[in-house]
């Protein structure tokens, strides 16, 4: 099962699609959780993720706005694809009844 | 960002893996981030690497198996085998030792080889387990190291004496970050040579009640000759024993996950 940041990781990379690289995803995730985002938990998360399979990293073009300094790119893979609905049905799954939720179909107090 | 504080997160990101270097570097310039803002990035991100590294039992083994209580001993011995050579060059003190001149020279023969295969194999095992962390086991192994050095007071030696393992410890370091693994014929014989070196001093010399038996601190040096045997043994069982000439059964550059 993934962590709540290793979702946002994955969630925020497959929205990228081809552009998905370290500081576009920093970017997407600070944008949509309003939370600090530091390139230590970035980049070690990634690491974690590539290990198990569920992204691919390589080295990709330099660009001038960033000192002509190349780019992590990173992909998710069918298996983090995977990862990441089971967490969401798990997520959804869990949420069914909460206060919270908007259409609630379970019975709550 | 100005050209002084970048220049900072340029040095921090040094003890960054290259590639991973141009990334951080990359994003932070895109990102406009302010110097410190940078820096704190850089150094959270080698603090985690660095973490992650001793979330491994390999550097400690390093560290705090080999490293520092190998550096004790070693001194002691290098200062015995000095003490020694000194005895073989002085008429009188070979006279009051009951040595005689060969069999003074066989001693100093066999305690300088047990000096070399020692210092070698504790550097190789350190070099092969810490590839990541050698600064640790490097600061680890010369504290001991200065503080002998800063104390010692033994006329006619000098204090440099102390430090003779330090040369085959070193060639031993670099061979074990070159190289995985021992071929498992070499780590025998390498054991048991190192092994058969041990025993003569065994039954030799005093011992105090309040000291621990020679043979353990022997074995406090010797176990990494075995320890090379036994990761030896696992790499030929995987690739088929004996499958590559020479010395070495394995490259490092194979051996991707290493720490």
């Amino acid at each position: 099962m993934l962590g709540e940041f290793e979702y946002l990781m994955i969630t925020a990379a497959a929205g990228l699609g081809d552009n998905a690289y370290g500081a576009a995803i920093r970017e997407e995730i600070e944008a949509t959780t309003g939370r600090k985002c530091s390139i230590g938990a970035l980049y070690t998360t990634i690491d974690r993720l590539e290990t198990k399979g569920l992204l691919k990293t390589w080295m990709g073009d330099a660009t001038p706005q960033r000192g002509g300094r190349a780019k992590r790119m990173v992909r998710v893979t069918p298996k983090g694809v995977h990862a990441a609905k089971d967490f969401y049905d798990a997520v959804t799954r869990v949420s069914r009844g909460a206060s919270w939720v908007a259409n609630r179909t379970g019975s709550a107090p | 960002m100005t050209s002084t504080g970048w220049s900072f997160v340029e040095a921090a990101a040094r003890l960054l893996a290259r590639d991973e270097r141009e990334a951080v570097l990359g994003d932070l310039l895109e990102a406009d981030e302010n110097a410190l803002q940078g820096l704190f990035g850089v150094l959270s991100l080698v603090f985690r690497r660095e973490a992650a590294l001793w979330k491994s039992w390999r550097p400690w083994l390093a560290g705090f198996g080999v490293a520092l209580p190998s550096s004790f001993l070693l001194m002691g011995f290098s200062l015995s085998v000095s003490w020694s050579y000194l005895t073989l060059r002085c008429p009188e003190l070979l006279q009051k030792s009951s040595l005689t001149l060969g069999s003074g020279s066989l001693v100093l023969l066999c305690q300088a080889l047990l000096l070399i295969g020692w210092s070698w194999t504790g550097g190789f095992v350190v070099g092969s387990l810490s590839r990541r962390t050698l600064w640790a086991s490097t600061l680890l192994c010369y504290s001991p190291c200065l503080f002998c050095l800063s104390r010692f007071r033994v006329d006619p030696l000098s204090r440099f004496c102390l430090l003779l393992f330090l040369l085959p410890a070193i060639w031993g370091v670099h061979q074990g970050l070159r190289i995985s693994r021992m071929k498992l014929s070499w780590a025998i014989a390498l054991a048991i040579t190192v092994t058969a070196l041990m025993l003569p001093g065994w039954s030799s010399g005093a011992h105090h009640w309040w000291a621990p038996p020679r043979w353990t601190l022997d074995w406090v040096l010797c176990w990494p000759a075995w320890y090379l045997v036994a990761t030896a043994r696992r790499a030929g069982s995987k690739a088929g024993l004996g499958g590559s000439d020479g010395l070495w059964s394995g490259h490092r550059e194979q051996q991707t996950g290493m720490s």
